[in-house]
């Protein structure tokens, strides 16, 4: 089933009720009656996981420590067939005994170019929560192959949650999603690290308007540079599609920081 | 043109951020003492003892009468030295053999015990312990060569050569599951809390420019397999009680023990080796750096993985470190690796910096 063709309130009803996201502000748009056809947003689109880029999985650390790191992400997805999707958050993130990490995510998300004559463009608040596990830390492995002996091969499990209310007025977004995120740092003098992050995403139903029935596979890989002049500082930029209709590309940059002893 | 420029400026600071040192540019003159610490050395080749012994060798044979060998525990791999007479004796000898004869003459060399000098820490351990060291002081032939701490006994023993002081630690005594002291023990400390006393009172040494370097088997720290890292397992070895691995709770007492001790004085560096690969770490609570030089034996070479603590990391390779005291207030690490590449084996150098 796809929202997208949907143009009269009772398509958009049914819409709403699968989490197929109906475009933003489609109720108003349709209580004004006019003809402007309303454009959709998945729930992914609006959450964490589909308005902020992929990121590699966290540097380890040692097992003494807990780590508090603070985190800026800005994210845009385009080539939707429709108006840009721009994102930026924060976020606070804990890393436990050099590998697992606990995050929360707030942000907000808006429209890019909104050429709809509906009032509310403004966008929408996300946020989001994430753990992520590094299940093997180990040597070269994969960068072994082209002659790194001193890279570092990390994979590990993440399970996020995103939320994202009214998303339109009547619609909240929430999703569920988990991945098998894949790692590898390279180099000595710049720690560069490129990662992949495939994963499933759901929609959650959170409005009250019915059962989801969405599911998705997606998959994020990026580019970045770990202590990049601070041991604590890393910088990354990420791709990612999440393969359901005409969602587009999610691409962006996120900028963390760990605070070290 | 302006971004190009900044581009260019940048990359200028960052890479003047680092500035490698070859051996040829410290004159020899400038160095007051310099210290070599391998670890993990006792399985080298029966046929040929070659990288890293054979070029230790060679760089502590210049100016030998400043020169310090440590080697940082697991002096004879598997299991120690067995009761003379058992069929490994003539093996575990001939390890310790190649390591004794690995320290030129004038050198002074410091054996420190491992988990695995401790008969492979079972029953024997204290006993293969008193057998090492006999052995060490007969192969030794008079030299200054010696274990220490001496009679399993666990230290601290400071050690202190011009403005330099190396305390020496055992710390598979604080692991070890059976007997550590019996009727022939005579040590000044014999619980862990006497362990932790003497050790605050030794990292304080008076005089001014004192460089203190703690040298024990256990790192405080490490991206090895001993720190839950280096494969699948690594996340779930605390769950194994495994007192070797830094996540057992044994192993963390003990570290936090020895943190404690260095409240307020933190020594230069604690100098370890234990995993099988080398590590110039930050050292975090109470210590500015953490080495971990244990690639000793080349056959033993392990995985290390790059924390965010670490300054440095080398894996599957042999090698060691080198500490150079300068005539002025410089220390500088150097870590050598083999097989060598284009810098002769020198793959890292750092200036240790006092705080």
């Amino acid at each position: 089933m796809n929202s997208r063709t949907s143009s009269i309130p009772a398509a958009a009803r049914v819409a709403a009720r699968s989490l197929w996201i109906v475009g933003i502000l489609a109720a108003t748009e349709v209580a004004r009656g006019q003809a402007t056809e309303p454009p959709p947003l998945f729930a992914f689109e609006a959450t964490p996981i589909g308005a902020l880029p992929p990121m590699a999985l966290p540097m380890p650390a040692s097992r003494d420590y807990n780590y508090w790191g603070l985190r800026l992400q800005a994210g845009q997805r385009r080539d939707r067939g429709l108006e840009d999707l721009l994102a930026v958050a924060g976020g606070v993130d804990l890393q436990m005994r050099g590998g697992s990490i606990f995050g929360l995510t707030g942000g907000y998300q808006w429209r890019q170019h909104c050429q709809s004559t509906i009032t509310d463009c403004g966008g929408h608040s996300i946020y989001g929560a994430r753990a992520r596990f590094n299940i093997l830390t180990a040597g070269p492995t994969i960068a072994g192959l082209w002659g790194d002996g001193d890279a570092t091969t990390t994979v590990g499990t993440e399970m996020g949650i995103g939320y994202a209310p009214r998303v339109t007025p009547d619609v909240n977004a929430c999703t569920f999603d988990t991945g098998v995120p894949l790692s590898v740092a390279t180099g000595e003098r710049f720690r560069f690290v490129s990662f992949i992050t495939p994963g499933l995403v759901w929609d959650v139903e959170c409005s009250g308007q019915g059962k989801p029935a969405a599911r998705s596979f997606f998959l994020g890989g990026g580019l970045g540079i770990q202590q990049l002049g601070f041991r604590g500082l890393d910088v990354q930029v990420g791709l990612q599609r999440v393969f359901r209709g005409s969602s587009g590309m999610q691409l962006g940059v996120s900028v963390t920081w760990v605070r070290l002893p | 043109m302006i971004d190009k420029r900044l581009c260019v400026l940048l990359l200028a600071l960052v890479a003047g951020c680092r500035h490698r040192v070859s051996l040829q540019e410290i004159p020899a003159s400038e160095i007051e003492t310099t210290i070599f610490f391998v670890g993990d050395a006792g399985e080298q080749d029966p046929r040929q003892v070659g990288s890293p012994l054979d070029s230790l060798a060679a760089q502590a044979s210049v100016a030998p009468w400043r020169n310090i060998i440590v080697y940082l525990g697991d002096n004879v791999y598997p299991a120690g030295i067995p009761a003379e007479g058992a069929a490994e004796w003539a093996d575990a000898r001939r390890r310790l053999e190649a390591e004794v004869r690995a320290i030129p003459p004038g050198v002074r060399g410091i054996f420190i015990p491992g988990n695995h000098d401790w008969s492979n820490a079972t029953e024997f351990g204290l006993y293969s312990m008193r057998l090492q060291e006999r052995m060490i002081a007969s192969l030794a032939g008079g030299r200054d060569i010696r274990l220490v701490p001496s009679n399993g006994c666990p230290g601290p023993v400071p050690l202190d050569i011009g403005r330099v002081r190396i305390i020496a630690l055992d710390t598979q005594w604080w692991l070890h599951a059976f007997i550590v002291r019996d009727s022939l023990s005579n040590c000044a400390a014999s619980t862990t809390a006497q362990v932790t006393g003497a050790l605050r009172e030794q990292v304080r040494p008076s005089g001014k420019g004192r460089v203190v370097f703690v040298a024990a088997h256990h790192p405080l720290m490490t991206g090895g397999m001993h720190g839950g890292y280096c494969g699948i397992t690594g996340p779930f070895r605390r769950f194994g009680g495994q007192s070797q691995d830094i996540m057992s709770s044994g192993n963390k007492t003990m570290r936090d023990s020895l943190r404690s001790a260095f409240a307020g004085r933190p020594p230069l560096a604690f100098i370890a080796g234990h995993d099988h690969n080398l590590q110039v770490l930050r050292g975090g609570l109470n210590v500015d750096y953490v080495l971990v030089s244990g690639a000793g034996s080349e056959s033993k070479t392990e995985c290390a993985v790059r924390l965010r603590e670490s300054y440095y990391a080398s894996q599957h390779h042999a090698g060691f470190m080198r500490i150079d005291v300068m005539r002025g207030k410089g220390v500088l690490l150097r870590v050598f690796r083999y097989p060598a590449g284009r810098t002769g084996g020198l793959a890292y150098t750092r200036w240790l910096e006092l705080r």
